[in-house]
């Protein structure tokens, strides 16, 4: 039930997904991997719009170099752990929704116990291996996985259901070799706003997910385009016969 | 027959885009895409591996449909192919 704050505070888009949604939102828990480029616009839209809770991993520390995108935090939080950064912002932004915050970093190990009762997963990571596991998690889970990713001024996002669609080992069966990457931060503001859209959309039951869809975005040129995507039979992760290449979770 | 190339991502910036190019049948589309980046040794190379195959993790698409990287070398294209290629991208 909608208190009338809440009922005040979400006026403007209780009209686009009446208060049946916003309970939706209300009563739905998300899972933030990683509050850094993408996790930063990912935590503040997703606490704003009230999803009830959140639950957001990190486990850096801010850093000069992180402040041209990572826009939970702010100059003063450099040294700060991102947690404790996202923590104090998101809870600023919206007092009425629960903020956790998790201190560790995601691995095969925990992933299963970190994410706990998650309705999704939002990904804002930096590397495969990891999105690989969050991946596996979210098919072993039957939760979906909102899948983000940038570099420069370029990004792609997809959202994988598992069970209905391709997951992300079957788009990217193999990791690209690891870099520092360039990055200004409207770009995965932008991409994060892709995968903001598409949690609320599935938490609200509405519109058509990126569902066995690539969305690119190419920021230099201003063009979106989509791939079809198609699950693979032998894929390791999702396929007939999973193999053990998929990570034991 | 025509058949069109689009680059993404990084390899765009490297080798440029919807590149139409004009060839007699049964040309493979390892082959294809090595002519296309041939002129620019920095594309080949961020696609091809020491021995000219594909480096593992580039994604290849012809008609929007996935082809496996590692059986390019016996895949013909057809007039009017699209053939995507593009790295996963990683950061977040």
């Amino acid at each position: 039930m909608l208190s009338p704050r809440e009922l005040d505070r979400y006026k403007r888009q209780i009209l686009l997904f009446g208060e049946e949604g916003q309970e939706r939102l209300k009563k739905a828990n998300l899972f933030i991997a990683g509050a850094g480029g993408l996790g930063s616009p990912i935590a503040i839209y997703l606490a704003v719009a009230g999803v009830g809770t959140i639950t957001l991993a990190d486990n850096d520390i801010v850093e000069l170099t992180n402040l041209n995108r990572q826009i939970l935090h702010d100059d003063v939080d450099i040294g700060k752990k991102k947690t404790v950064s996202a923590e104090e912002k998101l809870t600023a932004l919206n007092p009425d929704i629960t903020i956790r915050v998790i201190d560790q970093t995601i691995d095969e190990n925990n992933a299963a116990q970190l994410v706990g009762k998650a309705d999704g997963i939002l990904d804002a990571m930096d590397n495969y291996p990891t999105r690989y596991v969050l991946n596996d998690t979210a098919i072993k889970k039957k939760i979906p996985f909102f899948h983000g990713a940038i570099r420069g001024l370029y990004g792609q996002a997809t959202t994988v259901i598992p069970g209905k669609t391709a997951c992300l080992r079957c788009i990217f069966p193999k990791a690209p070799p690891k870099e520092v990457f360039p990055v200004v931060g409207v770009t995965p503001g932008f991409i994060g706003m892709v995968q903001v859209t598409e949690a609320l959309k599935y938490l609200v039951g509405t519109g058509d997910l990126l569902a066995n869809r690539l969305f690119i975005w190419d920021g230099l040129t201003s063009h979106v385009e989509e791939i079809r995507l198609e699950q693979d039979p032998a894929c390791p992760s999702c396929g007939i016969k999973p193999t053990k290449e998929r990570t034991k979770i | 027959m025509s058949i069109t190339i689009r680059f993404f991502a990084r390899f765009r910036e490297m080798l440029g885009t919807d590149i139409l190019v004009e060839h007699g049948d049964g040309l493979f589309l390892t082959d294809l895409i090595r002519n296309v980046a041939s002129g620019n040794k920095e594309g080949v190379d961020a696609i091809f591996d020491e021995e000219g195959n594909f480096r593992e993790y580039v994604i290849l698409m012809r008609n929007r449909r996935r082809v496996d990287n590692r059986k390019a070398s016996l895949v013909t294209a057809s007039d009017g192919d699209e053939i995507a290629v593009f790295p996963p991208v990683a950061g977040g």
